[in-house]
């Protein structure tokens, strides 16, 4: 971050005038700074209340969630709520489906995108921009649209209600942002690397295996982390394609209008956490993941 | 020679995949749509699988038989058993009484000797365009609401997110000491999915929640207000509105801080140097250069808002409010309705809005910009 949109008054102009109304544009800059911290922890706050609240609710004993007015701090801290959710039945089995559905889903799209990366990036290939460009276009396609085809035909193949007929669902969703992530984690490793390898005597394939991969594993690392997050987030296609083997949001999504405000809290909590602390891994690379979008 | 080859080779799985995943569903979605399969029975002029066609029968029509005849049928042994013909009589699916010749085999008869009256049990199976699944979505009764309530979120959800992500990203930009605190705070909202955000703002409108606790507890109410009930719509569109603005306004303003970073500074320098306001830096230079960053966003962000679902299940329930993607699943869904055309049709109208709506940004951007040119 090194533009300054809002940065008021340049330095310029305050430099030439006189110490009064130096004295007071200094005063303006720190009233500005001070209103802009201000609103930064206005924002802050209007994004980790909702947050702070469901921790509470989940940290709370079963009556201590159905108590009015609610606490605005856990009392006393307890895991009997969460551990009823985590009890309840399906849930174990759902979350474990959700593991594997994203774990799969990672290695899928992993696999397929980075060689098609590599070759994005690297080649000069006639129909190059033609492949780009259809990739960009279903980069944000519908799920809703897919799902239910789908759907029908896996029931006709009989992959319906397969944990890893949903993995490959999820990894086609992510495969096209995820080509243009690794496309240009690669664009960005200089190609004198390379050629100083295959000189030294790596074949291709090796210079590649040796070295440019070891330098773009955070980067692929990092859109991988975002194929599991929105895997395991995905509820239309999850719920669409699957009916004994859940996910843990298409059973919860399944269950809400027969489950008590324990049972729903717990499980909105339990939902949040690894997102946030994914979010947290990948947060160096929020730009380059979600950039992409722009170009 | 072995290069030139080698980037296609690179490139094959992943298009193959993208073409079983997208190009063959659409076409799958396509038939469901507009494909009726059926089962009809041909009834025949004469008692003979040969004759000419006289009309057909929907299954499970009931008709009188008014003749009946006797005749041969040799099995692959060689031998031979008694078949019965029988001309019936009923009315087909366009309301016509139609009259022909059907085999036994196609009719459910209590006594071939006497019974006058019969069933239609059997007959071919036909594939036919339609388009009977698109006006059966048109007359549903849910067709508008959930048409209507998925424009308004739309229309309230996106204009706000677009301003609350500008503001963000300005305060981002300013350079202010822990600002990267703050960009893992604004972005944490990323990983958070729809039926989470919906759950968490669940907790705080429900009858018994957070709202209702600190407006009761503050002493601004006697009893709390219940918001989420049948006839409180719009406290209902309300709680969607907050929470899908609280949770999808991240990545607009990612795309919005990328493309700011973008920005050629010395355009807003020499705004600065000419003594231009912050609203007037921002009106006049820092948006319209970010327009086609703008204009990516605003086809993302509507395109998810038609799919929107898991937050008005999660905050509204099933039945008082529904949506477009809801009325998919609703159609769908196996213990329910069990209908995949309809559940087609719904999903086939949510891609015909988003594509729509894109070529309209794509449209509306592009004559400003020539707008501007022109000035």
């Amino acid at each position: 971050m090194t533009d300054t949109v809002l940065t008021p008054a340049s330095s310029a102009s305050a430099a030439s005038a006189p110490n009064v109304s130096r004295r007071r544009a200094r005063f303006r800059h720190n009233l500005r700074r001070a209103s802009i911290y201000l609103l930064a922890v206005v924002l802050s706050f209007w994004i980790l209340l909702p947050i702070w609240l469901i921790v509470v609710m989940a940290f709370s004993t079963p009556d201590g969630v159905r108590a009015f007015p609610k606490p605005f701090f856990p009392s006393p801290v307890s895991t009997a709520t969460l551990q009823f959710f985590i009890n309840s039945e399906g849930i174990l089995r759902s979350t474990l489906n959700s593991v594997i559905v994203a774990v799969l889903a990672v290695i899928i799209s992993t696999a397929l995108a980075v060689p098609a990366g590599y070759a994005i990036a690297r080649f000069a290939f006639r129909g190059r921009d033609t492949v780009r460009l259809a990739i960009l276009s279903v980069r944000a396609f519908p799920i809703v649209v897919l799902a239910v085809p789908l759907a029908v035909v896996f029931l006709r193949l009989g992959l319906f209600d397969q944990v890893y007929s949903l993995a490959m669902m999820h990894a086609a969703l992510t495969l096209p942002t995820t080509i243009l992530v690794v496309a240009s984690v690669f664009m960005s490793l200089p190609y004198e690397l390379e050629e100083a390898a295959q000189v030294f005597g790596c074949t291709r394939l090796q210079a590649f295996w040796r070295v440019v991969l070891p330098l773009a594993v955070p980067g692929i690392a990092a859109s991988a982390v975002l194929t599991f997050v929105l895997s395991w987030n995905e509820v239309f296609a999850a719920i669409l394609l699957t009916i004994t083997n859940r996910t843990l949001p298409a059973q919860i999504l399944y269950s809400l209008d027969k489950s008590s405000d324990p049972f729903k809290f717990a499980g909105g909590f339990f939902m949040l956490i690894p997102s946030m602390i994914f979010i947290f891994f990948i947060r160096r690379y929020l730009f380059n993941l979600w950039g992409q979008l722009n170009k | 020679m072995k290069t030139k080859y080698l980037p296609y080779l690179l490139l094959i799985p992943s298009l193959l995949y993208l073409i079983l995943f997208f190009a063959y569903p659409m076409v799958e979605s396509l038939q469901l749509a507009f494909r009726r399969e059926g089962q009809f029975l041909v009834l025949r002029a004469e008692p003979s699988p040969d004759a000419d066609a006289t009309g057909t029968l929907e299954l499970q029509t009931d008709v009188t038989v008014l003749d009946r005849q006797q005749l041969e049928e040799t099995l692959a042994n060689g031998r031979t058993r008694p078949i019965y013909w029988f001309q019936v009589e009923g009315v087909d699916a366009g309301g016509q009484t139609v009259q022909g010749w059907a085999i036994q085999t196609n009719l459910f008869i209590e006594s071939r000797t006497e019974s006058t009256t019969a069933r239609v049990t059997g007959g071919q199976s036909t594939q036919e365009w339609t388009l009977d699944f698109v006006r059966r979505m048109l007359s549903d009764y849910r067709f508008g609401s959930a048409l209507g309530t998925t424009l308004l979120l739309i229309i309230l959800i996106v204009p706000l997110q677009f301003i609350l992500a500008i503001i963000m990203a300005l305060v981002l930009q300013a350079e202010i000491r822990g600002s990267s605190l703050f960009l893992y705070i604004f972005a944490i909202p990323l990983g958070i999915s729809d039926l989470a955000s919906g759950i968490v703002w669940y907790a705080i409108f429900t009858q018994r929640g957070f709202l209702n606790s600190f407006l009761v507890g503050s002493g601004l109410l006697q009893s709390p207000f219940i918001f989420i009930r049948a006839g409180n719509e719009s406290w209902m569109i309300l709680a969607i509105v907050i929470a899908e603005v609280w949770r999808a306004t991240s990545i607009v303003m990612i795309i919005v801080v990328s493309g700011l970073q973008a920005l050629p500074r010395d355009y807003v320098e020499a705004g600065q140097v000419f003594g231009a306001n912050l609203w007037q830096r921002l009106r006049y230079i820092v948006l319209p250069l970010l327009a086609p960053s703008l204009q990516v966003a605003l086809i993302l962000r509507t395109i998810l808002a038609f799919q929107v679902f898991a937050v008005v299940v999660a905050i509204a329930g099933r039945e008082i409010l529904t949506v477009l993607a809801y009325e998919t699943y609703r159609w769908y869904d196996p213990q329910r309705y069990n209908n995949t055309n309809m559940a087609a049709v719904y999903a086939g109208f949510i891609m015909l809005l988003s594509l729509g709506i894109s070529l309209f940004y794509l449209r509306a951007v592009r004559s400003q910009e020539e707008a501007a040119q022109a000035l």
